[in-house]
């Protein structure tokens, strides 16, 4: 869609009046600061007993471990299940021993992990027995399995000895998962990568699966497991007699109760509630927010308060209102394969003139995050060695939020000097229409239309297209061949804490997809492509935190995408709610959650 | 009661109207599978999928869907699965197979939220019939007064208002738990298990302000058509004659007056009805009620093509019956009419 | 007394193109057992004046009705809208042109007639059935007992008249207005309407008003009948008056416009040229002035009133010319000749005007 000049000068008006209007009514980041942070967060006792209820929009994707996927399922799937291992509210970068009884012990030669189990973790009914390494064993083994797709099985473990190379008919037996006793799991690799290996041990995946239970469910495909889980967590779905999930009605509604195999002994959840309630189906987040911060024993689920809600409880309802650091940044991606992007020049203009705070605004203001300078976030190893949440000194391109004409200008007659079509005022010549495409709901609609206008700052013409976010990944963006210039509503965020999954999926040339892939500026410089594979080896620790940090600096000298936004998620709660934040998956955590 | 024509006649015309409706449904089928198949709007084995999926991976899920095969030989698997009929074990009930998303048995769901979305329609029916047929009368015989005038631009208010927008309104007015005013139930009261039909007297207190805000414009729609007619009917010859044959005014008015001008109102009744039976879209998602709407809506998000077929056949089999049962109750209401 | 008695009966619309002076100054009356009838194009008034009988002009909100309608010796006009009600169908009752669209489509026609009955008479539901079982034996519809379920869409167009003509005569009435009863009929079914209205009113004794634009319709049933044009009565006679000896030119076109079996084959009818008037802007003058053949200078100014012909105090006509100029033209018109033809034979000129 071509924005006119009239149309462009109206929203720039409706703009500069909104950041008047923000600017009148808060100076700055006032409205984020007095708003409570999880980051750092102390976990407060709570009182026993009581029921709370969570609104949500959308329902689970799943309750199967093995494939569950969106944030949403994780709320409700860490709260009924057990990993290996988890992280406790207070500390996001660093797992607890879950299921796992210490440390996973690495060899020297990095091929081996050990890790061994607690004792006195049972599943819940009806299955009722004792968690074994077997059960760690069958479940990393169905994920290989054609019957339960899960995308990380062969991504994340694919270097275990004899892990299947593609999909497998039926549940494979893996050689290199070993449980020379009920609480001992070996884990033997074809690479260097225990390092790698050992951290993704707290995911999904590794939550115990009773094999003799749950065969008859893995031998259909897809599996019926899903309606049927077993549980290790203090709470658990209701469930009948024969395992069948009652209390899933799906999309509607699903019932947690108290698991009666749970021992309290064996775990750091406290668990004060007695029941959680999950009304889903709440499709309008405004009158779901009102209900959250007006009623009583309600929670957010999915669906963050809209903007002006927001606002509201950022002033009104403080003490109900608390910002996780979402661990994610967003970025507007620029194809570096196609004309004019392929030049250097005309990203650092693109980057230099970019009003990130006008964009920051279209999600809510200051108080909905932190403007984001490179492309890893707050809260995961390495940020602040890159240098926190502070502009890179030595890029004259990124240091204003609000956009720097004069700079941008200088990059665009650089460019001219490299034969792109530049006018004497540093404006695009070209004619074409650079394709844009963008998400059709908001939040991310807006986000995308003033993005769209800073490029028209720099005289680019747009083709500005609108789909739905999952075609946007599908068929657009994610998909090279689609060839699109620019795509504003991208950005990364965490599977878990480590620096590597927001640089190598996103920005190693090797890892450019022809379906689904998440390198959208589609860079590829090889100097860079072999400085991520050397870090990705390294173990975790200073050296390979500090190797990112590097790493994501020269990304940002690179200007494949402007960063603009490291999210805070906003959760809320009614006033009789003490809620407690899990900075790993940025929500609710119901196992620590009480009533007041 | 005398049969006004052969009585076969009437039973030749159903018979007739059900077959058509069977060709219907086919076609609709087809064409609804054509364009989620051709033109979708995400590719469904990406969303399952999931970000970093292998190639392999995407193809495995994709050979599970059955999206591998050529589109006339899906076309012709999903057929033989829905079509109530099989050459082996002869009557079988139809199968619309599972949803891409999760894998739930699309039939069952549909069946499931069909309560909902029943007791929503048939409540929000009787609102606005018990609104909109008094309006409309009363209307017409005060033409030109000032209760007319107000009654008929009230309605054209209640007709433009987005529904929307009005649920929305209406529940920051009056919403039990948001609202200025705490009169009724608001979004999110409807419960998850029991429906209209199962558990009236829990149930009916959640739908007053949806079936308030489902009935608001089409109570406009029908007092202003019934207000039309009305007028109509009343410059008839028979009125003359009642009239002529010294009945009291009200009897005019009513039993030959209303009696003609409500029939139309029957037949657009019953289409109304047929489709709010498929989903009433944007009431059901503003409250929150379960319903097949909803489902529809986030199965075209998703692009949940076997949960999307079943919603659309779902919607055109109550429309064409809805419809072939008007046809046939007119019959009962308008002597003059023969099959 | 005379049973129903018109007197100076105005009923004027008022809408927004204007004053419509449907009927403007008409008066008439009707005495027991005897027969009326009214003539005239549509248009004439001679509907709308028997409505405002019957009191349904009262719906109509911009009707305007001042004279005076006395029936048995009660004023009509300012009767309260109840009494109207109860007269309607009981005492007074009317049957229309069209019993297809007369009769409600929905219901059978045993429920219309008890209907009718059982809104004047205290009687049960089954006593009203029985009456109207008999009174749809004598309108001459065989089985009526079966035939009272039927709808009238069942009914052929003639059935459903007698149906009509039952209806309107269940309650005894004194008085029956029939407003084109068979101009929705054809010719042989017409003849049939016809005697039947004959015979009833000779066996009940029911005075009769038959409205038609037919001068051949009224030559059976009636003893007078009164010629109305632009809303006034420009002639009334007896009937035999009317078809012999008739004294307006606008009769005169009527007559001349009938098909007769007494004269050859072939003769052309004459229609009356012209259109009637705007019931809104009237000519002025005379109202038939524009399509008189026998126009005076004079006629197009004075407006006549309705005065007696000499010799017949009951036979009345509105019409400027002398009565033997008149009486010249018919014989003239009588022996064949057109109207132009009859006007130099007789020798009208400007100057003559009626005394």
């Amino acid at each position: 869609m071509m924005r006119t000049p009239k149309r462009v000068a109206m929203l720039a008006a409706l703009l500069a009046l909104a950041l008047f209007v923000a600017a009148c009514g808060s100076d700055n980041n006032d409205e984020g600061g007095s708003v409570k942070s999880s980051a750092g967060q102390k976990i407060p006792q709570g009182k026993q007993g009581g029921e709370v209820t969570v609104l949500s929009a959308g329902d689970v994707d799943y309750m199967d471990p093995g494939q569950m996927y969106y944030t949403f399922g994780y709320m409700i799937g860490y709260s009924v299940n057990r990993a290996l291992y988890s992280f406790k509210p207070d500390n996001a970068e660093k797992p607890v021993p879950d299921i796992a009884a210490s440390d996973p012990e690495i060899s020297a030669d990095k091929k081996t992990i050990t890790v061994k189990l607690k004792s006195g973790i049972k599943f819940s009914p009806p299955v009722n027995r004792a968690v074994t390494s077997k059960d760690i064993k069958y479940a990393m083994e169905r994920v290989f399995s054609a019957n339960v797709p899960n995308p990380y099985a062969t991504g994340y473990f694919g270097t275990i000895q004899g892990a299947p190379k593609t999909p497998a008919k039926g549940i494979p037996s893996i050689p290199g998962i070993q449980t020379p006793d009920d609480q001992t799991l070996v884990l033997k690799l074809t690479e260097a990568k225990a390092a790698t290996i050992a951290a993704a041990l707290v995911m999904p995946l590794t939550m115990p699966v009773p094999e003799e239970y749950a065969k008859t469910f893995d031998a259909k495909n897809p599996s019926t497991y899903d309606t049927h889980v077993v549980f290790t967590g203090p709470y658990m779905v209701k469930n009948d007699a024969s395992g069948n999930l009652t209390g899933w009605k799906r999309a509607k509604s699903i019932e947690l109760i108290r698991n009666p195999s749970w021992d309290k002994s064996t775990d750091y959840r406290p668990a004060y509630l007695d029941k959680i309630h999950v009304d889903e189906g709440n499709a309008d987040a405004t009158v779901a927010s009102r209900r959250i911060l007006n009623g009583s024993a309600l929670m957010q689920g999915d669906g963050a308060p809209p903007a002006p809600v927001l606002k509201q409880a950022a002033t009104r309802f403080k003490n109900q209102l608390v910002l996780v650091p979402a661990g994610g940044t967003r970025y507007v991606a620029m194809n570096t394969k196609l004309k004019p992007f392929d030049n250097l020049n005309v990203r650092k203009a693109v980057f230099a003139i970019f009003d990130r705070n006008a964009m920051r605004l279209t999600r809510g203001g200051p108080i909905v995050g932190d403007i984001a300078w490179r492309y890893v976030p707050p809260g995961i190893p390495g940020f602040d060695e890159a240098g926190g949440l502070n502009p890179p000194s030595d890029l004259d391109f990124a240091q204003n939020p609000a956009g720097d004409p004069a700079v941008a200008k200088k990059y665009m007659l650089a460019a001219k000097d490299d034969g792109v079509p530049v006018t004497a005022d540093g404006k695009y010549a070209g004619k074409e229409k650079l394709l844009m495409i963008a998400t059709n709901a908001d939040p991310g609609k807006k986000s995308a239309q003033v993005a769209a206008n800073q490029f028209e700052k720099l005289g680019f013409k747009l083709n500005f297209r609108e789909v739905t976010q999952d075609a946007l990944y599908t068929k657009f963006c994610g998909v090279p061949k689609a060839n699109v210039n620019i795509c504003p509503n991208v950005g990364f965020f965490k599977d878990f804490v480590d620096p590597e999954s927001f640089i190598n999926p996103t920005f190693n040339g090797e890892n450019i997809l022809p379906a689904n892939n998440t390198n959208w500026p589609q860079l590829d410089v090889d100097s860079l492509n072999k400085a991520i594979d050397a870090a990705a080896i390294l173990a975790p620790g200073d050296e390979r935190n500090k190797a990112f940090a590097k790493i994501d600096n020269d990304i940002t000298a690179l200007a494949p995408a402007v960063p603009w936004l490291w999210d805070k998620t906003p959760l809320i709660e009614s006033k009789d709610v003490q809620g407690v934040a899990d900075n790993y998956s940025t929500v609710w955590h119901l196992s620590f959650t009480s009533l007041k | 009661m005398i049969f006004r024509q052969p009585p076969f006649a009437m039973a030749t015309y159903i018979v007739r109207r059900l077959l058509w409706m069977i060709v219907l449904l086919l076609v609709i089928s087809f064409l609804t599978f054509l364009i989620f198949s051709k033109l979708p709007s995400a590719d469904p084995v990406s969303l399952r999928a999931g970000r970093n999926a292998t190639p392999e991976l995407r193809a495995s899920i994709r050979h599970t869907f059955g999206l591998d095969k050529p589109f006339f030989e899906q076309y012709r698997i999903y057929l033989a699965k829905l079509v109530p009929f099989d050459t082996h074990k002869g009557f079988k009930p139809p199968d619309f197979g599972y949803s891409y998303q999760n894998n739930v048995n699309v039939k069952a769901q549909i069946l499931d939220r069909l309560p909902a979305t029943a007791g929503l329609a048939l409540g929000g029916v009787v609102v606005w019939l018990l609104i909109g047929i008094p309006v409309g009368i009363i209307s017409a015989i005060r033409r030109g007064k000032l209760s007319d005038r107000i009654a008929m631009g009230g309605a054209l208010v209640a007709i433009s208002a987005p529904v929307y927008w009005l649920g929305l309104v209406m529940q920051y007015l009056f919403s039990s738990d948001i609202g200025k005013v705490h009169i009724f139930k608001g979004s999110g009261s409807y419960p998850n298990t029991g429906s209209l039909f199962t558990d009236p007297f829990h149930v009916a207190p959640t739908l007053f302000l949806p079936w308030l805000v489902l009935a608001t414009a089409f109570a406009a729609i029908y007092a202003r058509f019934l207000r039309g007619n009305l007028l109509e009917v009343m410059a008839e010859d028979y009125i003359r004659t009642a009239r002529a044959k010294g009945l009291r005014e009200r009897t005019v008015i009513f039993r030959h007056g209303v009696r003609s001008a409500i029939t139309p109102i029957v037949t657009i009744l019953g289409l109304d009805l047929g489709i709010l039976l498929g989903g009433a879209i944007l009431t059901e998602s503003v409250f929150n009620i379960p319903g097949i709407g909803r489902l529809a809506f986030d199965s075209i998000q998703k692009s949940d093509l076997p949960t999307v077929q079943g919603t659309v056949i779902m919607g055109a089999f109550f429309i064409i019956a809805l419809n072939l049962i008007v046809d046939i109750v007119y019959a009962f209401l308008d002597p003059r009419v023969r099959y | 007394m005379a049973l129903l008695e018109v007197e100076d009966l105005k009923v004027h619309f008022h809408t927004d193109d204007g004053i419509v002076k449907a009927v403007d100054g008409v008066s008439y009356r009707v005495d027991r057992g005897q027969a009326l009838g009214i003539v005239g194009e549509s248009g004439s008034g001679k509907s709308v004046s028997s409505l405002s009988v019957m009191g349904l002009t009262r719906f109509f909100k911009s009707a305007r009705i001042s004279g005076s309608v006395k029936f048995d010796g009660k004023e009509l006009l300012t009767a309260s809208d109840e009494e109207m009600r109860r007269i309607r169908g009981n005492e007074i009752a009317m049957i229309f042109q069209d019993p297809l669209s007369s009769l409600h489509p929905f219901y059978r026609i045993g429920k219309q007639l008890v209907e009718a009955i059982q809104s004047h008479r205290d009687v049960s539901r089954a006593q009203a059935l029985d009456r109207a079982v008999e009174m749809l034996g004598l309108v001459g519809i065989p089985e009526p007992r079966r035939r009272v379920d039927s709808y009238p869409h069942e009914f052929s167009g003639g059935m459903r008249q007698r149906v009509m003509i039952a209806m309107a005569l269940a309650n005894d009435p004194k008085l029956l207005i029939a407003d084109e009863p068979t101009t929705a009929l054809d010719v042989t079914v017409q003849a049939q309407i016809l005697d039947l209205i004959q015979r009833l009113q000779s066996e009940l004794d029911t005075a009769i008003v038959m409205i038609t634009h037919d001068l051949g319709v009224v030559a059976e049933v009636t003893d007078d009948i009164a010629v109305m044009y632009a809303g006034e009565i420009v002639e009334h006679a007896s009937k035999d008056t009317i078809f012999a000896s008739p004294e307006h030119p606008y009769t005169w076109g009527l007559l001349r416009s009938i098909p007769r079996l007494d004269l050859p084959r072939g003769e052309e009818l004459v229609p009356i040229p012209g259109r009637p008037p705007s019931l809104i802007t009237l000519p002025g003058g005379c109202s038939f002035h524009p399509r008189c053949p026998y126009v005076r200078e004079a006629h197009r100014k004075k407006h006549p009133e309705l005065d007696s012909v000499s010799a017949d105090s009951e036979h009345v006509v509105r019409c400027l010319l002398a009565s033997d100029t008149r009486r010249r033209l018919w014989r003239e018109l009588q022996d064949g000749k057109a109207p132009a033809e009859a006007r130099d034979v007789v020798g009208i000129d400007a100057e003559e005007v009626a005394p």
